[in-house]
Formats: C-alpha cells, structure tokens, sequence
C-alpha cells in the first residue's frame, strides 16, 4: 500500500513537472508583458516586476509612458511597428475565418460525397486530393508566388484565402469523410426513401448528427490559416493583408525590440488560440487521433 | 435505378478546383525552373541547363552542410518528442492520478500557438544578454556569467530542439495516449496476476502494443522535423556558422537571398522527393497496421 502511494505521488510530481514546463513559457511571457523594459534588461531580472499595463496601453493607443525609469524609453521608438499588432490580427481573423467557412461549407458538402454517394471517379478524386497534401511547402513556394502575381492578388485577404484552402480541404475532406462514413447509415437512408435530396439529407440529418465533428473541422481550418507564416511572409507586403506572425516574426527579428513590448503582442496573439483549444480540447484530441490512426 | 446526377461532381468541384490548381501547376512550373537558368538578377539569361542546377546544389558544400544540420536537427528533435510524448500519454493515461486533470487541458496549448510565436517564447528565454534562463541560473548560482546559449553551435541546436518539443510534444502524445487507451486492461491484470511489477508490464504490454504507432509517431515527426522553417527564421536565422540552417532554410535563402530560382527549385525538388520518401514508409507502415 505504502509503495502504492508513492508511485501516485510520483506520478502526480511527474505532470505537475510537465505542465510547469508547458505554462512556464507561457507566465514568464504574461509578467514580461506588464513589466518595464528597465527591470526586463537587468541581470538578473526582476523575476516579479510591479505590474503595469503601460504596454498594452501603448500597443491600444500609442501612448507612451511618463516613468521613463522603468521603461527604457528609446524601445519605445525602435518597437514603433507593434502599433500594427491590431490591423495585424485583423487580417489575421478575417483570413481565418473565411478559410475555416469555406472549409465547413465546400469541405462537408465534398466530404459527404465521398462518404455516401456512388459516382465513377470518386476514388480517383479523393486520392488525388489526399496526395496533393505531399507536395511540401517550402518547394511549392515560388510557382504559389507565380499564380498569385498572375492573378494580381499579391499583398491581398484572396492570395492568402485560396493558397490556405489549397493547405485546408484535403485535411477537412478526408476528417469529414471519415467522420460522416461513421455515422449510421440508416437514418440518412430513410431521409432519401422520404422523398429528400442529397443536399437535403445532408443538411437536415447528417449535420445536425456531425456538430462535433464539423467543429473539430472547422477549429482546424481556423488554427491552420491563424498560425500559417511562410507563405504570409512571401505573398503579402503591406499592413493591408500581412498577418500576424508576419508582424510579430518582424518584430522579433528587430535586435532594437521592447521585448516587453513584443511580450504583450505575444499575449494578447495567442488569446484566440488558445482559448480554442482548451474549450474545444475533446473534439480536438479526438480528431487529431483520427487524423493518424484511420 | 437512378440516372447518373450531378450532384456528386457538383460538390466536390470548388474542393477539386482549389487544389488542383494549386497542386498541378506549381508542380509543372517547379520542374521547368529547376531545369533552367534562372537567377533574378540576370533576368535575360533563361537557357535550359538540363540537370546543372541540381549537379550545382548536390556538389555544393552549403547543400552536404544543411544536410549534415538536418540530419543532426532531425535526430535530436525526433527522439526528443517521441520521448516526451511517450512520458506525457503515460502520464495522462493514469486516470485516478492528482493532476493528471490539469495536464489534461493545458496540453494542448503549445501545439496551438503559431510557430512564429513559439519561435519567439524561447528566443527570448534562451536570450544570452538578458534572457530569463540565463537570470535563473545567475540567481541560483549555477552560473557565474550569462551563458550566449544561441551562439554557440551545439547549444543553439539545443536551444531549437527544445522548443521544437514543446511545440511538438503534445501532438506526439495525443497520438500515443490513443493508442495505449486501446489496450485491454485484463492483459494488464493477468501480468500482475503473474507477479509482474510496473516496470514488466509496460516492458511486456505496453511496449508490444504501442510499436506500431511509435513507428508512425517516429517518421510523422521525422517529416515534421526535416520541414521546420519557421523555428529558424524567428530562432536563430540558420546561425550561428549554419548550425541551425537545416535544409528548408537552405532553399528558402537560395530563392529570396541569393535570388537563385533555378537552384532554389532544384533544391526545393530534392527536399520534396526526401519527405516524399519518408511519407511513402509512413503509408506503408499505416497500411501493415491496418492490415494487422
């Protein structure tokens, strides 16, 4: 019994270990983003600053500081372009969110095809969109650039949209394809024998049944487009369309940067993420297990 | 008997155009730049060269050197995960465990977050002037002066690998915590039935029944690795003296630093037939385990 108890209590140290290494990231960046640059810049650093929302204020509203001994005030000069942070997620979300509707609607609308409808070409079509997810990034980077300049899409939402989609619908049409095959069959049978179409069933029975699985879908698409950088970096230039990593990869990259400054982009970055994927976190596990193991 | 509809094609039309589009052009274009000569900055020499582009980059030392960074990346970075991954299911497959729960919903926060984002975390953590590791240990008295851990070769790798598995980790252990919730738990009693401790029964039942998706685990992260790019873009800028320029750095600063399209294709063609390798076994296992 002794000995029992032992392996628990090592067991319950072993993931509070991992959880520390897990959050520690991630509080080391949330006090860095209300500290000043002075206390951030000191050997050692003030490991517990007295809090300020100075930056945030800053990132919001372009206001500096008075205390100019806690922040080292020329940063604030040199870090100008975290100003853009806004604009910044602003594309980012309007990018996302279109990726992640069109893949809920196009995604499940093809999916379902696969899944339950007999055409000729059905296996052809869905392998050749699965194998067209082989080609890596980095080697299909300059004929994406081609198309887009074709198109005169360069620095714009469309570019990022379509190239993401490209990225998005074998990954959603496989999930979904998979998922809609697991449903019973019976249900969407009766529906067709009643009389309603394809769309119909699908719409009224099958979507209704596959919330959870159109959901895990559609936070992938999200996550996917949210958190893309390379091809963000080629295709956009300006403010208009560049995305978040783009900005913040900007920034990082700057040797001059306020990192309490960039702490607080960071912070307020990963919000939407996050935030998904502690909410959505069974619908994610399991459709991240079926992804692999199917 | 229905007559042949529509339907079907109609749905799957907008998914099969954006992809084909973006699938078959780009694949057509990448063989006609890496058979040419293509550099921006002579914009009037476009000659066929046949295969010189791809003798230019396989005879170069940069091309041997960001193999060599792969190679070494790859290996770290894979066994790390793995085993990181592995830790953490066999933790989190414990249920009755205290803080097995909290675990449970900040695993995945990592896995998450943009790369460029993860990127930018540890650069600042593992920062040699002012970097909070550095402070830590300063504090503690384990060092007597920073430590520049991202400018010396072997500590920059590490710098990446650790958070590449941080990043990483949580996916390798959903995958593994999956399969360790299919095994049954009678093999598990019969061992200890037998007089098995802890240590036989994961050598015994856990191990034989997780081979199989730590085979996947193993090449799904190898092809992760070998394709990290934004890591080094926020990290380390491939330095310091190209320790970290792994070979998707390699063909990303062929194209847009030296402006070299020609080579930066044949580049691009020869890490894609790599990945295609390895995503070719990664089948092949799925299917065997299918088959199983």
């Amino acid at each position: 019994m002794k000995r029992r108890r032992l392996e628990s209590a090592a067991l319950s140290a072993g993931c509070v270990v991992v959880a520390l290494f897990i959050l520690a990231p991630f509080a080391w960046m949330l006090v860095c983003s209300v500290a000043g640059e002075a206390e951030l810049t000191r050997r050692p650093p003030v490991f517990a600053p007295s809090p300020t929302l100075a930056n945030y204020a800053f990132i919001f509203t372009g206001q500096m500081p008075q205390d100019k001994t806690r922040h080292g005030i020329f940063v604030w000069q040199t870090s100008h372009e975290v100003r853009m942070l806004m604009p910044a997620l602003r594309n980012s979300f309007i990018v996302a969110l279109s990726v992640m509707a069109a893949n809920v609607v196009f995604g499940a609308l093809a999916a379902y095809s696969f899944a339950r409808v007999a055409f000729s070409g059905r296996r052809s079509a869905y392998v050749f969109i699965l194998t067209s997810r082989l080609l890596p990034a980095v080697a299909v980077a300059i004929p994406f650039y081609a198309i887009v300049q074709r198109l005169e899409l360069l620095d714009t939402y469309r570019a990022l949209i379509l190239v993401y989609l490209a990225f998005t619908f074998p990954f959603t049409v496989y999930f979904l394809s998979v998922y809609f095959r697991y449903l019973p069959a019976e249900v969407e049978e009766a529906a067709l024998l009643d009389g309603c179409t394809r769309f119909s069933t699908l719409l009224r029975v099958v979507v209704p049944s596959a919330a959870p699985g159109l959901m895990a879908a559609a936070a992938f698409a999200f996550m996917t487009a949210y958190n893309e950088f390379l091809f963000a970096l080629l295709l956009t230039q300006t403010i208009a369309a560049q995305t978040m990593p783009v900005l913040l990869a900007a920034v990082a990259t700057n040797p001059a940067v306020s990192h309490a400054l960039l702490a607080a982009c960071v912070i307020l970055a990963i919000i939407p993420p996050a935030l998904l994927a502690v909410v959505l976190r069974r619908y994610l596990t399991s459709g991240l297990i079926a992804s692999v193991a199917r | 008997m229905t007559r042949p509809s529509l339907y079907p094609y109609a749905t799957i039309l907008p998914v099969m155009l954006v992809v084909a589009v973006f699938t078959v052009y780009p694949l057509l274009h990448s063989v006609y730049l890496s058979v040419h000569e293509n550099v921006l900055t002579r914009p009037l020499d476009n000659d066929f060269v046949g295969l010189q582009n791809f003798r230019e980059v396989v005879g170069g030392y940069y091309f041997w050197r960001s193999l060599w960074s792969t190679a070494v990346f790859a290996v770290m970075a894979v066994a790390a995960v793995t085993l990181y991954g592995l830790g953490v299911a066999l933790l989190l497959n414990q249920p009755g465990v205290l803080g097995s729960t909290l675990l449970k919903v900040v695993v995945l926060l990592p896995w998450a977050i943009p790369s460029v984002i993860s990127g930018i975390i540890w650069r600042w953590i593992f920062d040699g002037d002012y970097g909070v590791l550095n402070g830590l240990l300063l504090a503690t008295g384990v060092v007597e002066r920073y430590v520049p851990w991202m400018s010396q070769p072997f500590t920059a790798r590490l710098c990446m690998v650790i958070a590449h598995v941080w990043k990483q980790g949580p996916l390798a252990a959903v995958f593994l915590l999956a399969a360790l919730q299919i095994i049954p738990a009678e093999l598990y009693d019969a061992v200890r039935m037998d007089g098995a401790g802890r240590w036989n029964a994961f050598r015994f039942v856990t191990v034989p029944y997780l081979k199989a998706t730590l085979a996947l685990v193993l090449i799904y992260e190898t092809i992760v690795a070998v394709a990290t790019f934004d890591l080094v873009y926020v990290m380390t800028g491939g330095g310091p003296a190209d320790a970290t320029a792994i070979i998707g750095w390699y063909a990303y600063t062929e194209i847009f630093r030296f402006l070299n399209l020609g080579r930066g294709a044949a580049l691009a063609i020869i890490l894609g037939l790599l990945l295609l390798g390895l995503v070719m076994i990664y089948l092949r296992l799925l299917r065997s385990e299918e088959a199983a």
